[in-house]
Parts: structure tokens; C-alpha cells; sequence
């Protein structure tokens, strides 16, 4: 529910109450004060009625025969309210009536009952009560239409706020620059999250600048540790023990696996923060041939068959390293996933890349492939990193990018669709055929 | 045959500087961009190794004041940062090759031979090694006077291990310099070892016997004994 829906349903509860007894108050008001009015006219009358009678002067006759009613006999005292036959309209006549005893200077002493019609109080109360009432719904219902039209344009800045929010990305490295609106609550929210942003962009700097300078600075002692070790490899004492060499080895193995991770991750957090900016057309048919001859060795070594389709085709603006990272992992990952007597399928067209290798089903949700550390086989000694870069570079240039397994053929493909339009790094298209 | 090795890191100069001298070389040492602005005006230089990243300078600017003294000392230069801007503007500049830190030493005395050779300083227009001759211009191999045929790959290595003589070269090194350095170490042994075999039995079919030793856990080394 809207906050406005929310608040305009409270002061429409109250209205609706306050209505209600609003009306109540001023029928009884009104109707009270109609009646006094009505006795103390009674009242004035009784007064000059008795004047004359004790004056000796005779009771004068009435207009109307309802008005005045003379009685010889006794009849209770006081005010009371009646009703008469109306003898025209035959229906019920609503009467105030006062009922004294007078006494003649000349004679027995009479009872006299003054009565006055009820109907034009009720006309006036109902006058009053419908006006009244008229202008209270015009009140509330105005209210209402205000509150709406003051939603729409009071709260703009608020909905500028929250758009300016969603669109938010700290990769950009700049803070949220909103306007101060004339209300100063929403002027305060502004600067509240603007002074929030400033300080996130500050922290993502600095944790930046951190990552990169560690895995800058970690890069020479890795450098020293991996040449030393080799210049130990070389030493006549090793041969002396023959487990002390392949010790070596394996440490100097580690050394350079090390050291590639961090060019690995340095790679991706130099994407992430769009250090990439200078692009040349680069020819992906020829950069796919290049690493076809590049990865020829391997490709023998484990005896798979390479199936490249590409045709001359038109140059992309890309940086031509990261061109090369995507290609060369994407290669890679078929290579590494793939089964013995297998081949990779590279297909090049104008509008996409696909790369497919026969495997077994992997498994599992295809969205989690492209995480940071995720690996097929929980011992291979790459950190698996290479389709995260792939995903990255993608999100980068704005590609799509996609995985199918097909269990009929046991094929995997990746396919990275240079039309893809923008796709942030979540909202890759992954499915499962 | 005079090098400059420009390197600011003493524990990684002692390292290349051990790995350097096997090979002949004299070897001077620059710490700074200081010393070696200083070395490169005073001498003169059939090569020079250069790190990028200075502490008082830009090595790339070494380069360049080479460059136009029109010195014929060729360049090898190491770059920190795997940034390619910078390996291009080296290589544009008029570097002969590039090192991506951390490498192999191993490698580098590989790199440094194919800038020597194709400067062809001292007229070493071919390599001698116990019985073997190569003639690296034509890509001819001759044991004892009879040619051998080799695949590409198995020249690579051939030439690759020549630089290297009497030195133990680990898979890993192999693997890279034979598959450049974006092969996962991991995945890229199988192939070494076809490599090996075949260039092993063709040596042997000449009669060049136990050039080739293998180092079992570590890799392997061209045997000059």
C-alpha cells in the first residue's frame, strides 16, 4: 500500500467518524433550539393572555381552531407535545402546546392550551442539516481530490530520489549527484544519500586502489620467490637427495600458479573498473585463427580434432586485450571440459561466436559456471576463473551471453552475441535445453 | 658479450644475475634509473635488460635515450604489470622483446639469445653443442656433419634447450615457451612429453645419446658431459 493510500485512509476514517457525529450534534443543536424558540414564544403568548383575561377583556377568538383551546375542566399543566388530524392533508400534524389556567376578573376560571406547529421547525432543520451536511461531503470530498493532486506533485522529488537510486551503480566511481527540492524534508534525504554515496565511492576507492596495489605489490616477492627457486633447482647438492628436487618443483609449480591467479584476478577487477576504455576494430576471425595455432599443442596433446568456421568477417571496436582473454578463455574452457577423441567447434558469424565441445552433463545450475572460483571438478588445479572474465569482458562490451547443454548430442556450447544489447551482470541469458 | 641488467629488486638481480653468468655474458648492474641513465651514456652495450618500473623513473624513457643515440644494444624489457600499453609502447619504441613478470629465467636466457643471434653480434651466425651444429638463419640442425629433420615444435625446443645448457628447465617453463604463457601449467604437460620423446629418439637415431636428461619430478636438462 502507498504511504498516501495509507495516510488518506485514516483521515477518511476520521472525517467519516467526525461526519457522523457532526451530523447527530447538530440535529439535536438545532432541534433543541428550534423547541426552546418555540416554548418561549408559548410562553410571551401565555402572558398576554392572562394580562387580558385578569384585565376583564374577553379571549380572543382564533384564526385557526388548532391554535387555541379553551376548556372549562382541568387539564394537566405545562408544556407537551401533540398531534393533530390535519382535517385537508389528513395526515398527522406534529404540535407544540402549553396548557394554563386562567382566571377571568368575571367568572369561573378556564383552562387555556396554546399550540403551535412543529412543521416549519422540521423544514428548518432539515434546511440547515442538508446544507450542513451538503458542505462537509464538498470538504471531505475536496480534501481527498487535493491530497491526490499534492501526491503527484509534492512527492515528484521523492520519485526523482528513488529513480536516481535503482539507476545507482558505484562502478561508475561517481557519487549520486540529486537536486535540492523546495521541501525540506525530501532536501534532507537528498543530502543524506548524497553524503551516503560520496562516502560509498570514497570506500570502493580506497578497497580498489587496495586490491590493486596488493596484487601489484604481491607480484615482485612472487617474482623473487619463483626465480630464486629456479636458481635453486639448479644446485649439484639437489642430486644428492632425489626427494628434495621434485619438492622444489612442486613449489615452484605453486609459485607461477599463484602468481597467474593474481594476473587472473588483477584482470578482473581492471574490467570491473572499466580500465579497458581504448578500443581498435579488431578482426575476430583472425584473432580466432591466431589462437587456434596458439593452442595447436594442447589441442594434439589431448587429441582433439579443431573445427573452426570463420569466415572473414566484420571488425568489432574492442580493446585488444581483452578480445584476446575472451577468446583464449573460451577456447580453453572447451579444451579443458572436454573428453577424449573430442573436438571444438568454433563458429564465427557476424553477429555471434559460438564455441562447443562434447562433454558430459555438468550438472547443476548453468548461472553458477560463471562464478568467481567455481570449478568443475573440485581438485583441478586451475582457480577457475576463466569463464568469470569471459562474463565480464561480455558485460563490458554489452554482449549476450549464453550457455546450452544438450543432452542428446552431449554437447556444450557457449555462445557470445555481439548484438546482445546491454546486459548487466546478472541478467545474462542462461538457460538449459 | 656485455649486458646491462637494470633491475631494482636486489634479491631478483642476484637471482638473474646467477642465472646469467653460465652463459658468458658480462654482466653490469643497475639498481636505478639513475645508474643505468648513467651506464647507457658511458657505455656501450650489446644488450640491455630492463625493468619498466623504476623507483626514480620510467623505464621506458631508458628506452627511448637509447634509441637516440642510435645505440645498436638491443633491449629486453620487463614489465611488472601485465598492462599491454606498456609492453607496446616498449616494443614501438624499439625493444626487441618482452617479459611479463614473474618469468622464467630460463626463459630469459632463451629471449636473449634470439636478440643476439638476430643482431648476429660477433658474427655467432651458429650455435656448436658437443656434436651438434645449428644454423639458426636457415633453421638447419647437423649431427656430426649429417643434417637432422625436425618439426617446427621440436627446433623450438631444440634452441630453447641450447640456450640453456647443463640447466635443469622445469615443465612449466617448457610448457609456456613452447605454448606461450597463457597455457595453464596444469594442463600442459602431456605434450611436453610427446615433444621430448620424439626429439630424444630422432638425436638418438644420429647417434647423439643421452643429450637429453630427463629430471624426474622437476623437468629436464640439456646434458654437455
Amino acid at each position: 500500500m502507498k504511504l498516501l493510500a495509507a495516510t488518506n485512509r485514516y483521515y477518511l476514517a476520521l472525517a467519516a467518524v467526525l461526519f457522523a457525529v457532526g451530523s447527530g450534534a447538530l440535529y439535536y443543536g438545532v432541534n433543541r433550539a428550534l423547541r426552546h424558540e418555540l416554548g418561549e414564544q408559548l410562553a410571551e403568548r401565555r402572558a398576554v393572555l392572562t394580562q387580558r383575561a385578569e384585565a376583564g377583556r374577553p379571549l380572543p377568538a382564533p384564526p385557526f381552531d388548532e391554535e387555541l383551546a379553551v376548556s372549562a375542566r382541568p387539564r394537566p399543566l405545562g408544556f407537551a407535545d401533540t398531534a393533530l388530524l390535519d382535517a385537508e392533508e389528513h395526515e398527522w400534524v406534529p404540535y407544540r402546546q402549553l396548557t394554563f389556567a386562567v382566571r377571568p376578573a368575571a367568572g369561573p376560571p378556564v383552562w387555556v392550551t396554546l399550540r403551535k406547529s412543529l412543521v416549519e421547525t422540521d423544514d428548518l432543520l432539515k434546511v440547515i442539516l442538508e446544507a450542513m451536511l451538503g458542505v462537509l461531503a464538498a470538504l471531505l470530498g475536496g480534501a481527498a481530490l487535493l491530497n491526490r493532486w499534492l501526491a503527484g506533485r509534492l512527492w515528484a522529488p521523492f520519485r526523482h530520489t528513488l529513480g536516481a537510486l535503482r539507476g545507482y551503480d558505484l562502478h561508475q566511481h561517481r557519487p549520486l549527484d540529486l537536486p535540492t527540492p523546495a521541501i525540506a524534508e525530501f532536501a534532507e534525504l537528498n543530502q543524506a544519500l548524497t553524503h551516503l554515496s560520496q562516502r560509498l565511492v570514497a570506500d570502493y576507492e580506497t578497497l580498489r586502489e587496495f586490491t590493486a596495489n596488493a596484487a601489484h605489490e604481491t607480484q615482485t616477492p612472487l617474482a623473487i620467490m619463483q626465480a630464486q627457486l629456479e636458481q635453486l633447482l639448479q644446485l649439484p647438492a639437489l642430486e644428492a637427495d632425489p626427494a628434495a628436487a621434485p619438492l622444489l618443483a612442486e613449489l615452484y609449480g605453486a609459485t607461477r600458479r599463484l602468481s597467474r591467479l593474481h594476473q587472473a584476478l588483477g584482470l578482473l577487477s581492471r574490467i570491473e573498473n572499466r580500465q579497458f576504455a581504448a578500443a581498435v576494430p579488431v578482426r575476430l576471425d583472425e584473432l580466432l585463427a591466431e589462437k587456434a595455432r596458439h593452442f595447436g599443442p594442447l589441442l594434439d596433446a589431448r587429441g582433439l580434432a579443431l573445427r573452426l568456421h570463420a569466415p572473414p568477417a566484420p571488425a568489432l571496436q574492442m580493446h585488444p586485450g581483452l578480445a584476446d582473454s575472451l577468446l583464449h578463455n573460451l577456447l580453453h574452457n572447451a579444451i579443458k571440459h572436454n573428453e577424449a577423441g573430442g573436438d571444438v567447434t568454433a563458429t564465427l558469424t557476424a553477429g555471434a561466436l559460438e564455441i562447443s565441445n562434447p562433454g558430459a552433463d555438468p550438472g547443476g545450475d548453468p548461472a553458477r559456471f560463471f562464478e568467481r572460483f567455481r570449478k568443475h571438478r573440485a581438485t583441478a588445479d586451475s582457480p577457475g576463473l576463466g569463464l568469470s572474465i569471459v562474463q565480464q569482458i561480455c558485460a563490458y562490451y554489452g554482449f549476450g551471453l549464453s550457455y546450452a547443454f544438450e543432452p542428446a548430442g552431449r554437447r556444450h556450447a557457449l555462445r557470445v552475441s555481439f548484438t546482445g544489447g546491454p546486459i548487466a551482470e546478472k541478467t545474462a541469458v542462461l538457460h538449459k535445453r | 658479450m656485455k649486458l646491462l641488467l637494470v633491475e631494482d629488486e636486489p634479491a631478483l638481480r642476484a637471482a638473474l644475475l646467477d642465472s646469467l653468468r653460465p652463459g658468458g655474458y658480462v654482466v653490469e648492474v643497475a639498481a636505478d634509473f639513475a645508474q643505468a641513465y648513467e651506464k647507457i651514456k658511458l657505455y656501450r652495450y650489446d644488450c640491455v635488460l630492463l625493468d619498466l618500473t623504476l623507483p626514480d623513473g620510467n623505464g621506458l624513457d631508458l628506452v627511448r635515450a637509447l634509441k637516440a643515440d642510435g645505440s645498436p644494444a638491443g633491449v629486453l624489457i620487463f614489465t611488472a604489470r601485465d598492462t599491454l600499453e606498456d609492453r607496446i609502447a616498449g616494443l614501438d619504441l624499439g625493444a626487441d622483446d618482452y617479459l611479463v613478470k614473474p618469468f622464467h629465467l630460463s626463459e630469459l636466457n632463451a629471449r636473449l639469445r634470439a636478440i643476439i643471434r638476430r643482431r648476429q653480434f660477433q658474427g655467432q651466425h651458429h650455435i656448436v653443442f658437443r656434436d651438434l651444429l645449428v644454423w639458426p638463419d636457415q633453421a638447419e640442425v647437423l649431427v656430426r656433419g649429417e643434417p637432422l629433420a625436425l618439426t617446427r615444435k621440436e627446433y623450438d625446443l631444440l634452441l630453447y634447450l641450447l640456450a640453456n645448457p647443463d640447466r635443469v628447465l622445469t615443465k612449466e617453463a617448457i610448457a609456456e615457451h613452447l605454448c606461450g604463457d597463457a597455457v595453464d601449467a596444469a594442463d600442459s604437460f602431456d605434450f611436453i612429453y610427446t615433444h621430448f620423446k620424439n626429439l630424444r629418439k630422432k638425436l638418438q637415431e644420429k647417434g647423439a645419446d643421452h643429450y637429453i636428461r630427463t629430471m624426474y619430478g622437476v623437468g629436464y636438462k640439456l646434458s654437455s658431459e
